[in-house]
């Protein structure tokens, strides 16, 4: 079943520039999409769009069977999570439980103490509850975030670059958390590192979609790439030097894991060998075979 | 009013940050805190009777010494209200009586050390809410909240600003006249303003997103116990006294 | 400028806590008519950056600091109405967090600071505006000139209203509370002259880096619209706005000085014959008599230029204006 419904999506701001040009988008139950794309590409407004904060727009957008509309909009809300890149920009209760309560509360929902345990379980800081927010560091603070967020239970999440800001540490951290939550996420991100780790797959946003696909399918399009002004994630790049260098790859891994899988399985087709001829310069027998492997951009 | 003025608020991001809630005083509901509090004040400003002024300031200083509110906060936040109250009281020194003179000291203070104890002893978050309950509009209190919050967020921003200015070897200026201190100065907090206007746009559609529809409902709320309401009738008992007092209503 | 509590007469409190609710009541009818939930945080945050923008310390020299109030700069940026619901926020904020300012004086400190103080920075600088660049769109340094004067101007009549308040004080309870006028007035307005210069540099150094970096960024989500037929243009021409603005502060003081007229010579009088009764000396021979009516001359004085002037350059410009396109921001 599909949780989110998007199509033929068109969006222009009050002064006339179009941010959002017929989009198309389905999101099923359970599955983890981004959405990537150059700054100013419409991916924050794509999000905002969708939890009914930028209205008129042409097209239709569905969630949960229901469909937006300026009057339905408080009510979709309900089965949204809406995540801000700024945590500070929807924290608003002095203490981090009272915060995360605070969905709950404004929607009467009920068990309210039990949604706000789970609230903090499931962004792993229950340790923090009694905490005033304006003293914890941001990582923390986009988890209080999350917490709130979670406490409501929504259908569907919508993050907005969840990773900007976060020191490598806490972004290994959230980047777990979010792989290990079971729940339909869309994330607009230019993080593709992040997402590759995350997600099933994504679409490349620029005003209008310009590709969809796995990230995998994503990396080897070199041009949607260079158009989108994306960097791709480090073990893509090298594999892509590797690629250069004459090692047989069908088509780029995107993330750690993919990467040893694609390692094992070479590695396994070549008797357990890896030739590469990097290290031209300590074999001198073998100078003359070395090749220069260049990353060409 | 001279020197408070002078001193600026900077100092008070210190006080901002104290925990009320390690006093008994802290725990009670804030409802009953304002009725009792707020009730002794405006009694005690009507006063002009000299012992009755004197048996408020005592009532006061009692309060104060058994809330459990650290003294040294106190005393700080009353030195900052005491120049006014020093202008004031040496005018009338100076024009009517020295009995006039300490009397309007002995007044006034008899007035802010009540107050200062409630807010010094209250999570400020906690009186909002209790003006809430006691009526006050939801425009109001949910403005009072929300300023409130976005007051720590940006004193935060402001106190970041800052270090960067120093570390760039910006010493505050000198004068009125050093135009460019001023310029600075005015730079830092136009700064603050553009950056808070910018994020209220994202606060609506935060607070919107998680169901908000102006009431700011606090999750725990308190009830009114056997030591709220003692407290509260302690007040409104000695406020009655003291009014019927004074108006010689009784001897 | 915070007043705290048992200085000012109970009357006088009172008074203050009328005509405060009165306003702030209007106020918030007037910024309720657009779409109130979307304003909401903006006003709040707006608040709480003003609030924060009060704890810088500008320096006026000797080592001593003053700091911003903010009133003018807020009306200018937002509006008055807005400005004036945003201030009370703040002078609320200040009484239940520091303890600055008390609560029967809330009515009289936010008449002062939170009224007061945005209606006249407001009016002036609309209608220095007006006159200086003759209309001209634009913020040019004549503009910042006009901020400059504008924010002085709030901080100057909000000390002389702090001042009024304290003498009628005196005066209505023979100086059972409040200060002498001979003390309060000097001493607010001489202190205030300087504070306000550099609340004038500063506010004025504000909106020229707002207004380069962001302009129009403060103001509402939907711009009201533009009325261009015969008296309605006339009626919501801002100049005539600011016109009203400046004629309400001065309007303000109109029951306070009732209030003095009416019991100033009998507390005067009381004084003098229980003089005798009295427990204490007065220390020095207080020139009473010529204190009280210099100070009633002073304010009705003050009160008929100023508001006259003000509405005269008001009107002059209404009427030049009714040619020229007049938009309402």
């Amino acid at each position: 079943m599909n949780l989110l419904e998007i199509s033929g999506l068109g969006f222009a701001y009050p002064d006339g520039t179009v941010a959002l040009r017929d989009v198309a988008l389905s999101i099923e139950r359970g599955e983890k999409v981004a959405v990537v794309g150059p700054n100013g590409a419409g991916k924050s407004t794509l999000l905002q769009l969708i939890a009914g904060f930028r209205m008129p727009f042409t097209g239709r957008v569905i969630v949960s069977g229901k469909e937006l509309k300026e009057s339905s909009s408080d009510e979709i809300r309900r089965d949204l999570g809406l995540l801000f890149q700024d945590p500070d920009d929807q924290i608003f209760m002095p203490t981090v439980e009272e915060d995360v309560a605070f969905g709950p509360r404004n929607l009467d929902m009920d068990d309210i103490e039990e949604r706000v345990l789970r609230g903090l379980r499931s962004a792993g800081i229950e340790k923090l509850a009694k905490r005033q927010p304006h003293k914890l560091s941001y990582g923390m603070k986009k988890r209080v975030a999350i917490a709130g967020v979670m406490a409501m239970d929504p259908k569907v999440l919508l993050l907005d670059e969840p990773t900007s800001g976060l020191d490598p540490r806490s972004r290994m951290e959230l980047i777990k958390l979010l792989k290990g939550m079971d729940r339909t996420m869309l994330i607009a991100t230019h993080d593709l590192e992040a997402a590759a780790e995350i997600v099933d797959r994504a679409i490349v946003l620029n005003e209008s979609v310009v590709m969809e696909g796995t990230l995998r399918d994503l990396v080897m399009a070199k041009d949607v790439v260079e158009s989108a002004g994306l960097e791709l994630p480090p073990i893509s790049r090298l594999f892509k030097v590797l690629d250069a260098m004459g090692y047989p790859i069908d088509s780029l891994p995107v993330s750690m894991d993919q990467a040893v899988a694609e390692l094992t399985m070479v590695m396994d087709r070549n008797g357990k060998h890896v030739h590469a001829h990097i290290h031209e310069h300590d074999h001198i027998r073998e100078k003359a075979k070395a090749e220069h492997a260049h990353e060409t951009r | 009013m001279t020197v408070g003025h002078l001193r600026g608020h900077g100092n008070e991001t210190i006080q901002i940050d104290h925990h009320s809630n390690a006093s008994w005083f802290g725990l009670i509901d804030s409802r009953a805190k304002l009725v009792g509090v707020l009730s002794f004040v405006v009694v005690s400003a009507t006063l002009t009777d000299a012992d009755l002024i004197v048996a408020s300031l005592a009532v006061a200083l009692a309060f104060a010494a058994m809330s459990g509110v650290r003294a040294a906060i106190l005393i700080k936040s009353y030195l900052v209200a005491l120049p006014f109250i020093v202008l004031a009281s040496i005018s009338v020194f100076l024009f009517v009586s020295i009995e006039s003179g300490i009397n309007m000291w002995a007044r006034t203070s008899a007035c802010v050390i009540p107050l200062l104890v409630l807010v010094s002893g209250t999570e400020t978050f906690d009186l909002f809410a209790g003006l809430r309950r006691l009526r006050v509009p939801a425009v109001i209190t949910t403005l009072l909240m929300l300023t409130h919050r976005y007051i720590l967020v940006l004193s935060g921003e402001l106190a970041r600003m800052k270090v960067a200015r120093r570390a760039r070897g910006f010493r505050g200026g000198r004068s009125l006249l050093d135009k460019y201190g001023l310029k600075v100065l005015s730079n830092t907090a136009g700064m603050v303003l553009v950056r808070s206007s910018v994020r209220a746009d994202r606060i609506y559609e935060g607070l919107k997103a998680r169901g908000f529809d102006i009431e700011m409902h606090a999750w725990h709320k308190t009830r009114i116990d056997s030591r709220a309401a003692t407290l509260m009738a302690c007040f409104l008992v000695v406020s009655a006294a003291l009014v019927l007092l004074q108006l010689e209503v009784i001897a | 400028m915070h007043v705290p509590d048992g200085l000012m007469a109970p009357m006088v409190a009172a008074i203050g806590w009328i005509e405060f609710v009165a306003v702030l009541a209007a106020a918030m009818w007037i910024t309720g008519r657009k779409n109130r939930e979307k304003d909401l945080p903006r006003i709040a945050v707006l608040s709480a950056g003003i609030f924060v923008a009060q704890m810088l310390n500008f320096p006026i020299g000797g080592g001593t600091t003053g700091h911003l109030i903010g009133g003018a700069l807020f009306a200018i940026l937002a509006g008055p109405s807005v400005a004036i619901v945003g201030m009370t926020i703040v002078l609320i904020i200040q009484a239940l967090m520091f303890g600055d300012g008390g609560v029967t004086a809330l009515g009289l400190n936010a008449l002062n600071m939170a009224i007061i103080a945005p209606l006249t920075g407001w009016g002036t600088y609309t209608l220095l505006k007006t006159i200086m660049s003759g209309g001209a769109k634009g913020h040019g340094s004549r503009e910042l000139v006009a901020i400059s004067v504008a924010a002085w101007a709030s901080v100057f009549v909000a000390a002389a209203a702090c001042a009024a308040e304290l003498a009628v004080s005196y005066a209505v309870s023979s100086g059972a509370y409040g200060i002498a006028p001979t003390v309060s007035i000097p001493a607010m307005l001489g202190y205030h002259a300087v504070i306000g210069v550099g609340e004038g540099i500063i506010t004025a150094g504000i909106l020229a880096y707002v207004w380069r970096v962001a302009p129009g960024m403060f103001k509402s989500a939907e711009p009201a619209p533009v009325r261009t037929t015969g008296i309605a243009r006339i009626l919501s021409a801002k100049t005539l706005r600011a016109s009203f603005a400046i004629v309400l502060v001065f309007a303000l003081a109109l029951p306070l000085y009732f209030l003095y007229a009416s019991d100033g010579e009998d507390g005067l009088e009381r004084t003098v014959t229980e003089a005798g009764a009295e427990e204490g000396e007065p220390l020095t021979a207080a020139p009473f008599t010529y204190g009280q009516t210099y100070f009633g001359a002073l304010f009705a004085g003050i009160l008929g230029f100023l508001s006259v002037s003000l509405v005269a350059i008001g009107l002059l410009r209404v009427l030049r204006g009714v040619r020229t396109e007049e938009r309402i921001e």
